[in-house]
């Protein structure tokens, strides 16, 4: 019996049991359902995430550090270790930091530009045009590879840095300021001047420096000597930046130049342990060379690169982690409706007992009659996934908009993306699994006996 | 021609073994009514399977058309059951939730006829049984008699060379039984197809060339053209002159009066 012709019974047979057909059907419609949502769960978290860092990153941009474990992936040491001085202990995590050598490698390498290090600059205080009021704030380097939204000002393309005297001030800072009577609304904050003031680490100078003073200067200036030293440096405020769905960071911090902040954090540091030491340095990558070949070359002398990819690994890792919990509750919904398709299609032999007879009687083969079965089963499957996935889209596009307004993503976002070829491949697979499933049923209707099955009592 | 030689079929293990067909021997011309009478459990319904190719018994020979169908492989016979032979059953066997139109499509669809060549021909089956207009209607929607003979268009339409018919009017009333024995010895006068009758309804059995007595598995007499067996196979051959003449006689007188045909047999 020719293929088509064992589909097209098959069909009919389905067709003459609408009932049975829809509710065995709707047993991996539940599956297909579950397992439709999560492929375009996945694939929408996936691809928000790449918009993320895609709009946010440079592709060519490397992030790197002299500790593995930052960017390693295996968690972060906490455990006992030799002490070195070029590490630094924060929230009791030590860290291995870059030194000025290592940077200077970094800027002399001919597939590296714009190599930065991560300063840390810290100031005691800072005032905002004529007021005294005094605030304290975070101080960072900004980065000109991120790109943040703007609420007034405005700010140099993604890749220039801001001027050394100018600062962008994020747009949470507005109400506080506000409220200190330093402004009156946000945009008066544009080019307002922001004095900020550094405080030195105390010094311990040793006796020799102290003998030294003295001879020259007498008691005051070993007063002096001792006393911490204060420096302030000026800005105007560039832009105020706004928070935005595609920005990968929001800043909460004051950001200002990279020449600035190293003046500041060089000024703090000054005479400590932690003076040019780094906790990591940022780099492009130029043009035409893949970022994995240089993060290879750098692991060699002991300094560790995680590039644009990598950061896309690890959201990815996450979201597929997440995505791989509901589709396993999708395919145990599927394992329950296989148990279905068996029972149904076993009472559908039984049922059938003498259509079956009749067919072996008029020579059809008992593979022949094992395949109508298996086809039956087959579009059980396909059924099954149609309505699943069929459900799944139309609850996801009609869900979509309400989900972006929940998660506060910006418009036109969708977090559902449903594919083609992900859902056509599970519907196959579907078929597939349930014509497995039908194999039992089949194999039973195959073996019946002709003479058994027209016997009429 | 089909030659039917020392057929035994036993059922049963060891001890409680029961001889449904004892030794059996026959042979039956090309384009014969045959009737095989027996009561309920004679073996006649066990000897149709094993004509058919549906049943193997343990030891003997089916001869068809030169080939000993117990001998062929489980494809082979199910290749010629799909090619070679009609069925008709007591019950019908028709498929309710089927249009008249893929009842009948079945045996092609088994045999691979093409699809272009299959709808004339199930056209031209349902026609030759009056099913013409009810092409499109479910068999659920059918009378008994009806069904039957949607049962007979589904046997005729492969132009098979045997139609077996188990009980064919068991279930039906005189009238439309009368109907169905018609259409049945008609067809088996103007196809020159060999039609096998298994019944314990003698007045039917009557209207037969041949009459096959079966009872405890053996055969009881056998009555109408041949009286014995063929023992010599020369003697087939020989046979065959006459035969052929006959079918001409009877294509000549169409559907006669099954009485006036035997009789006319009967003076050869």
């Amino acid at each position: 019996m020719k293929t088509t012709d064992i589909i097209r019974r098959a069909a009919r047979s389905l067709a003459n049991a609408k009932a049975r057909t829809i509710l065995t059907s709707l047993a991996i419609g539940v599956g297909a359902f579950t397992i439709t949502v999560s492929l375009a769960a996945g694939q929408g978290a996936r691809e928000y995430a790449n918009n993320l860092i895609n709009s946010n990153v440079n592709p060519q941009s490397l992030f790197v550090v002299a500790d593995e474990s930052i960017v390693g992936g295996g968690g972060l040491q906490s455990s006992i270790r030799v002490y070195d001085p070029d590490t630094t202990t924060t929230q009791g995590i030590t860290v291995k930091q870059m030194t000025q050598e290592d940077i200077d490698m970094l800027a002399d390498r001919d597939d590296l530009t714009n190599v930065m290090p991560i300063y840390q600059p810290s100031v005691q205080f800072m005032t905002f045009g004529d007021s005294t009021t005094r605030f304290v704030a975070d101080v960072s380097t900004y980065n000109a590879s991120i790109i943040s939204g703007v609420a007034y000002g405005n700010v140099p393309p993604q890749g220039e840095a801001i001027a050394a005297d100018e600062v962008v001030i994020p747009e949470s800072y507005v109400q506080t300021l506000i409220d200190n009577k330093v402004i009156k609304n946000g945009s008066e904050l544009v080019g307002k001047k922001v004095v900020m003031t550094a405080v030195q680490a105390t010094a311990s100078p040793t006796p020799e420096q102290i003998q030294a003073a003295f001879a020259t200067g007498g008691e005051t200036a070993v007063q002096s000597l001792l006393q911490p030293k204060t420096q302030t440096f000026s800005f105007k405020v560039r832009a105020v930046s706004a928070k935005s769905a595609e920005a990968l960071t929001s800043t909460m911090s004051v950001q200002i130049a990279p020449d600035a902040a190293r003046a500041i954090s060089e000024f703090t540091t000054q005479g400590t342990p932690q003076y040019q030491k780094y906790f990591g340095a940022t780099a492009i990558v130029k043009d035409g060379i893949d970022p994995v070949t240089v993060k290879e070359s750098l692991a060699k002398d002991n300094l560790y690169a995680q590039t644009a990819q990598d950061l896309q690994g690890v959201v990815f890792t996450v979201v597929n982690t997440l995505q791989g919990i509901v589709l396993g509750f999708g395919v145990i919904a599927l394992i329950a409706s296989v148990f279905g398709i068996i029972n149904t299609q076993y009472i559908s032999v039984l049922e059938r007992t003498r259509e079956i007879g009749l067919m072996k009687a008029l020579g059809m083969r008992g593979k022949s009659v094992s395949r109508l079965f298996q086809f039956e089963a087959a579009w059980i499957g396909f059924l099954g996934g149609i309505i699943g996935a069929g459900i799944a889209i139309v609850v996801g596009l009609l869900a979509n908009p309400w989900i972006t307004e929940m998660l506060g993503l910006s418009k036109g976002t969708s977090l559902l993306i449903f594919q083609p070829i992900p859902i056509a491949i599970m519907i196959i697979a579907l078929i597939i699994i349930a014509m497995l499933a039908g194999w039992f049923p089949a194999r039973k209707a195959a073996k019946l006996d002709p003479i058994e099955a027209l016997r009429t009592e | 021609m089909i030659e039917v030689k020392n057929v035994t079929k036993t059922y049963g293990k060891k001890h409680s073994t029961f001889k449904a067909l004892d030794d059996v021997s026959f042979s039956i011309p090309e384009g014969a009514s045959v009737a095989i009478v027996g009561k309920s459990g004679s073996g006649k319904s066990t000897l149709m399977h094993a004509m058919s190719g549906l049943d193997r018994p343990e030891s003997g020979e089916v001869i068809i058309d030169g080939t000993n169908i117990l001998k062929l492989k489980s494809k082979a016979v199910d290749r010629f059951r799909s090619e070679k032979i009609g069925f008709i059953f007591q019950a019908f066997f028709v498929q309710a939730n089927e249009t008249c139109y893929d009842n009948v499509a079945l045996p092609l669809e088994i045999a691979r006829v093409s699809g272009t060549a299959r709808k004339a021909q199930i056209v031209d089956a349902l026609n030759i049984v009056e099913l013409g207009d009810k092409v499109r209607q479910k068999a659920r929607n059918l009378s008994g008699g009806q069904k039957q003979r949607l049962a007979i268009a589904r046997a005729i339409v492969n132009k098979p060379s045997i139609i077996f018919a188990d009980e064919p009017t068991g279930n039906l009333d005189s009238t439309t039984g009368e109907k169905v024995e018609d259409l049945l010895f008609g067809l088996n006068k103007q196809n020159g197809s060999t039609l096998i009758i298994v019944t314990h309804d003698a007045d039917l059995a009557s209207k037969c060339d041949m009459q096959i007595y079966v009872k405890d598995g053996k055969i009881d007499r056998i009555e109408g053209e041949q009286a014995a067996p063929v023992e010599e196979p020369e003697e087939v051959v020989v046979e065959k002159g006459p035969q052929d003449s006959r079918e001409d006689s009877r294509h000549l007188k169409g559907v006669s009066r099954i009485g006036g045909d035997k009789e006319s047999e009967e003076e050869e």
